[in-house]
């Protein structure tokens, strides 16, 4: 668990960062601390992978990946990781995990597809289903979104 | 895609991830591109006023916070999907929500300190929204994350 300090730089990265010429001095002055402890328990946090990208997020619909599917597949067990490695290495895959399945909803691997429209998503899971061979999956486009945000993991404790 | 260029291109595939954590962070980015520190401080600001930067910061391992998270998918009547949202994402774990075209309508991740949490989460948004049907499918292995778009 991070201490104190971590937890309130990690308050600070988890929204937006300055864009002006010194923002980890700003951040510095929010938390309390000086310039040079923010850069290195930010560097420290990315080398030990409890940040797991440190960048920009972009919105998708305003530059060019247009549309993004879910598609959820059902794979025996004893295939997922091989299956699970080979989806991952298309280039439109931007997400693929196992998930334990429910009684009722029986995929266990999902992936998320992004590409420039729906058809071409529809494609993308069509060349997948046929280059490995997996028929039993089905496609959830989003229709509307009703929350997209990230997460604020510890600024409460600081208020 | 309206009113960007090759520059402000090259500077989105730089910074979406590796932001440098050095002193100057937008100088050091200006350097590896070849352009200067203000002119990459005016640019991120136009992009992050156009909307096409939503926000430039970490993206944190849940795991290693002491957090777990998962996916969630309602069976919501048509009715109830507005009433259902609000309850949903009154929770601050709930980062993404989005109507799905499936019998399983409304998808949300969730993310909490403990399963156990999690699990008395929806219990509670069952019994307040009269959605009893709730799946929770948490993620066991991952496979890919990547969060890298390349604008050509």
């Amino acid at each position: 668990m991070p201490n104190d300090l971590e937890k309130k730089i990690i308050a600070a990265l988890q929204g937006d960062i300055p864009v002006t010429p010194r923002p980890y001095r700003e951040i510095a002055e929010t938390a309390g601390v000086d310039e040079e402890t923010v850069i290195s328990v930010v560097k420290d946090l990315y080398q030990r992978g409890v940040i797991r990208r440190f960048g920009a997020t972009l919105r998708h619909q305003k530059s060019g990946f247009n549309a993004n599917a879910m598609v959820a597949w059902q794979v025996a067990e004893a295939l997922i990781d091989d299956v699970g490695e080979q989806i991952a290495a298309y280039d439109a895959v931007t997400h693929c995990y196992r998930r334990d399945p429910a009684p009722q909803w029986p995929y266990n691997l999902y992936t998320m597809v992004h590409a420039s429209d729906e058809d071409e998503c529809r494609e993308i899971a069509r060349k997948i289903s046929d280059d490995i061979g997996l028929s039993d999956y089905t496609m959830l486009f989003s229709r509307r979104e009703l929350k997209k945000t990230s997460m604020q993991y510890f600024d409460n404790e600081f208020d | 895609m309206t009113a960007i260029d090759e520059t402000d291109k090259t500077i989105l595939n730089r910074i979406q991830s590796d932001f440098p954590i050095t002193q100057r962070p937008y100088q050091a980015v200006a350097e590896e591109l070849r352009l200067d520190e203000e002119d990459v401080i005016h640019r991120i600001r136009r992009l992050k006023e156009l909307g096409i930067i939503r926000r430039i910061g970490g993206n944190f391992v849940p795991g290693k916070l002491g957090f777990v998270s998962t996916l969630c998918a309602g069976r919501v009547p048509e009715k109830k999907i507005d009433g259902f949202a609000a309850v949903v994402n009154d929770y601050r774990g709930v980062t993404h929500n989005y109507v799905r075209d499936n019998i399983y309508n409304v998808w949300f991740t969730m993310i909490a300190p403990s399963m156990e949490e999690i699990k008395q989460n929806l219990a509670q948004i069952a019994e307040q929204t009269g959605v009893p049907d709730i799946i929770n499918l948490p993620a066991t292995r991952v496979y890919k994350i990547k969060a890298q778009f390349n604008l050509e």
